[in-house]
């Protein structure tokens, strides 16, 4: 179960940068490894989260060309950070999970930009903002709503076959 | 717990930090290096893994499309035989139609176009109905004839319809004479469906298979001229009166549409309008 996990934050952070472009709708992509960080720390609590962010945005941040660091940084916080609200809030339900996930996606910008300030890459706040971050986010809320009903779908057949007689 | 938790959270923000700084300051190629070592084969074969999926993914789009292209294109073909047949079939009953008008005109008779609405075909009687009736002042015995020859006569005058006796009926006689030699018999129909010519052993002597037979014109119901038939072959019956002739009739008598009545004079010879006479 360990190495799947392990697999699936390795792969999916790394499948990022090859296969999301296949899913560009008008050149918006979702972050799938920044919704995968939050539905594990949701599940598995923050150190888990913490983890699967650093791992998930550094590998994110090699594919991708970019500062390696940036995205491993803000990833983990926010892997953290959700997992340490997962436990002491009430975020089980899809219709808490889709929202958070819009606006974790605005913050995980935010951060972005200014690590990338503080580092000394300028990058237009306006712009990115309205044209990258914004329609990310919404991106992200679609994607993340359809995994989550997967999700629950899943568990519910799991649980329905769990309770018949062998 | 609760601090081992901030301590990991401290320390990986502190690991970035620290690789952020490193690269600001020209030191981050190694560790950069190192990361892409291991991301790079995994994002080729990704990359290998998702063109191979999308190549399949749009052959099966390409196979679909050309199959129901295949398709369309299959019910276009279908519809154009059918078109195309009903234009050759349109195109044969035109001309057909301007054989028989153009006979229509040249002829020196009153004649009237007449088309077959009626088959009798078996062995008792061959007759055809053609659509004039009463109405057309058809005349009983009158003539019909086709471009290519002659087909029978009129036996029964009926409102809107009247029935042709064919030579090949078992009761039709008809005069005639042997275009090249001019020798005289009589055209009779056969059960079988064929013509046989009957003719004096005497007169007939030197007939062959090939010769045209024209009617003779005597007894005033046909003209003279009008192609029956070619000599097929010769039965011979030694000292007998009379001998016999197998004839090719010059009339297809199933497939014949469209005939001209003729319901005039009569007393015209007609061996120049026809194809065998001309």
């Amino acid at each position: 179960m360990r190495g799947l996990l392990v697999l699936t934050v390795a792969g999916g952070s790394v499948a990022h940068a090859t296969l999301t472009p296949l899913m560009s709708v008008r050149g918006v992509t979702p972050d799938l490894p920044l919704i995968m960080v939050v539905l594990l720390a949701l599940r598995r609590g923050p150190e888990f989260g913490c983890l699967a962010g650093f791992v998930t945005g550094l590998l994110q941040d090699a594919a991708g060309g970019g500062l390696i660091g940036v995205q491993a940084l803000t990833k983990a916080i926010v892997g953290f950070g959700i997992g340490v609200a997962g436990e002491r809030l009430r975020v089980s339900q899809p219709l808490v999970q889709v929202p958070g996930l819009v606006v974790l996606t605005i913050l995980e910008g935010l951060a972005r930009f200014a690590l990338l300030q503080i580092f000394r890459f300028p990058a237009p706040f306006g712009e990115l903002m309205i044209y990258v971050v914004l329609p990310q986010a919404v991106f992200n809320g679609f994607v993340g709503a359809a995994v989550v009903l997967s999700l629950s779908a899943s568990q519910v057949l799991r649980e329905r076959f769990a309770g018949l007689p062998s | 717990m609760k601090i081992q938790k901030l301590l990991l959270l401290v320390t990986l923000v502190g690991v970035c930090l620290l690789l952020l700084t490193l690269q600001t300051r020209g030191y981050g190629a190694a560790a950069r290096d190192a990361l892409t070592m291991v991301t790079a084969p995994v994002q080729t074969g990704l990359a290998r893994a998702s063109r191979a999926t999308f190549g399949l993914w749009s052959t099966y789009l390409d196979w679909k499309n050309v199959r129901a292209e295949n398709h369309r294109l299959r019910e276009e073909v279908q519809q154009l035989r059918v078109r195309a047949l009903r234009v050759d079939d349109t195109d044969v009953e035109n001309q057909r139609l301007r054989r028989l008008l153009g006979l229509q005109e040249k002829l020196p008779l009153t004649t009237l176009s007449g088309e077959i609405i009626g088959r009798e075909w078996g062995g008792w009687i061959r007759s055809l109905t053609v659509n004039r009736g009463r109405g057309d002042n058809i005349p009983r015995l009158s003539a019909v004839i086709s471009p290519d020859g002659l087909i029978g006569r009129i036996v029964d005058v009926r409102p809107g319809a009247s029935i042709v006796q064919v030579l090949t009926d078992p009761a039709s006689t008809v005069g005639a004479v042997v275009l090249r030699t001019r020798t005289p018999g009589i055209v009779e129909g056969d059960p079988r469906g064929t013509l046989r010519f009957k003719f004096m052993a005497r007169d007939g002597a030197s007939i062959q298979s090939g010769d045209v037979l024209v009617t003779a014109g005597q007894g005033g119901l046909f003209p003279r001229g009008i192609p029956i038939g070619t000599v097929r072959t010769i039965d011979n019956r030694g000292s007998a009166l009379f001998h016999f002739a197998d004839l090719a009739p010059a009339v297809d008598y199933a497939r014949v549409d469209e005939v001209l009545l003729m319901t005039g004079d009569t007393q015209r010879d007609l061996t120049a309008f026809f194809p065998a006479g001309g």
